[in-house]
């Protein structure tokens, strides 16, 4: 049940960003949903069952983007290896740094997509309303991204009490 | 100590395999594989939501409609009289192209397709369509629409495709100026528009000029319609002009397609 669910809103996420929300022109300037979503795996499920999940997620994002192929996984992949390891130092019940975390990647991921783009020639030019891009994708990590995450845990620590009796310890937890 | 190496070592081939996989498109066939299991959800999604929008479309806005039907009439009625005078150009284009002695103008066959699914990123412009490689669509058609050209199929599956619309910085077109016929190439800027670039400076390019497919690059068919010159700069040092054209198609309300399945393709010089 745990891993439906797990695998019900990667789908669900994967495919409500590349139809759904294009319908708006209020969710214009999205950032990537499973950005959240990869983080709440990396701090919940243990390494060798997130890992698989992680790579397949960027194999399936690279598949139905126009990115170079490699792209998602890469950013997910190094997304992964970055949440692991900061969570030694940092207590995931801390809403503030975890909300920073978030903000922090989608713009990592803004600047790496900016840097492959970069590879594909000396004629590239950054768009002008990249910008305005990164700055729409900054506002909705924040005011989004943070709440979304914290909604994952929630419901991730109910169904450890659900299923085990009472809630995991992990070391990221306070 | 290892680990750090095993890290450097790990970036270093990630950056490498990322700048050899950004100069092509090729998804190494996994393309075909994920688009055949998660594209059949997009389907029902983008179907439930434009069942929804035309349900709220036809019984919610009927005043709005009485209204668009009045400006819609008004239209039609140009347009059959424009229709009359172009079919009168047609039966004397077709006369004198007798007497030349030119062939028939060749027809394509297209295949209509939906727009179920869009790119997720602000950066690419690419779009899932509800057909493939069972309903004749290969890699490298043309997709267009009566406005203008759309893209062209990258990655094709069972019943999807992957299409990169012009304006994706990938993309390409070898296109002319419908009036002056100064030739160039149509690339995409990522913001809705497109950069017409390598047309000299010698050649008369004017602010809504019409630019058309050339047919040169093989894909395009000639005289497909791709969009309207909105920005025009002279540099004193370059021998180019700069160019931007905004196409004709609505990127953003893309909802249905048409892809041509054999395009017919013709050399430059026998259409001059």
């Amino acid at each position: 049940m745990r891993y439906g669910f797990y695998i019900g809103t990667c789908l669900f996420l994967m495919i409500v960003q590349t139809t759904l929300l294009t319908y708006f022109n209020v969710f214009a300037g999205m950032y990537d949903l499973l950005i959240p979503f990869v983080i709440f795996i990396s701090i919940c499920l243990p390494l060798r069952e997130s890992l698989p999940f992680v790579l397949i997620l960027g194999l399936i994002m690279d598949i139905f983007s126009g990115s170079p192929f490699g792209l998602y996984l890469t950013f997910y992949f190094w997304l992964f290896v970055g949440v692991r390891w900061i969570i030694k130092f940092l207590r995931v019940s801390n809403k503030f740094l975890l909300s920073l975390v978030v903000v922090v990647a989608v713009l990592i991921q803004n600047m790496l997509i900016i840097g492959t783009l970069g590879f594909a020639g000396p004629g590239w030019q950054l768009p002008a309303a990249a910008l305005k891009n990164i700055a729409l994708q900054f506002f909705w990590a924040l005011t989004t991204g943070p709440l979304f995450l914290f909604y994952l845990l929630a419901i991730s620590k109910r169904f450890d009490i659900q299923l085990n009796g009472a809630a995991p310890q992990p070391k990221a937890y306070g | 100590m290892v680990l750090i190496v095993g890290g450097i070592v790990l970036i270093t081939v990630n950056v490498i395999l990322l700048s050899i996989t950004s100069k092509s498109q090729s998804t190494f066939g996994l393309g075909r594989v994920g688009l055949s299991f998660v594209a059949p959800f997009q389907e029902l999604i983008t179907r439930s939501v434009r069942f929804t929008r035309s349900i709220w479309g036809h019984y919610f806005f009927l005043a709005s409609v009485a209204h668009e039907n009045e400006t819609l009439k008004k239209a039609l009625n140009q347009s059959i009289e424009k229709n009359n005078e172009w079919h009168e150009i047609e039966l004397a284009n077709a006369r004198l192209r007798n007497l030349l002695n030119f062939q028939k103008a060749p027809t394509n066959r297209v295949v209509a397709a939906e727009v179920i699914g869009k790119d997720p990123s602000g950066w690419f412009k690419t779009v899932i369509i509800d057909k493939g490689s069972s309903d004749g669509v290969q890699k490298g058609l043309p997709v267009v629409l009566p406005t203008g050209i759309a893209g062209q199929v990258i990655e094709v599956s069972g019943h999807y495709s992957k299409v990169m619309l012009i304006i994706d910085r990938n993309s390409a077109v070898d296109a002319l100026v419908q009036r002056s016929r100064a030739r160039g190439i149509i690339k995409g800027a990522s913001a809705d528009q497109c950069r017409f670039e390598f047309v000299l400076r010698k050649h008369d390019v004017q602010i809504g000029d019409t630019v058309v497919a050339s047919g040169l690059d093989g894909v395009y068919p000639k005289g497909l319609r791709i969009g309207r010159v909105s920005d025009l700069s002279e540099r004193s040092s370059d021998i180019f002009y700069e160019i931007t054209v905004t196409p004709f198609v609505d990127y953003e309300k893309l909802e249905e397609v048409l892809v041509i399945l054999h395009p017919k393709t013709q050399a430059f010089a026998s259409q001059q």
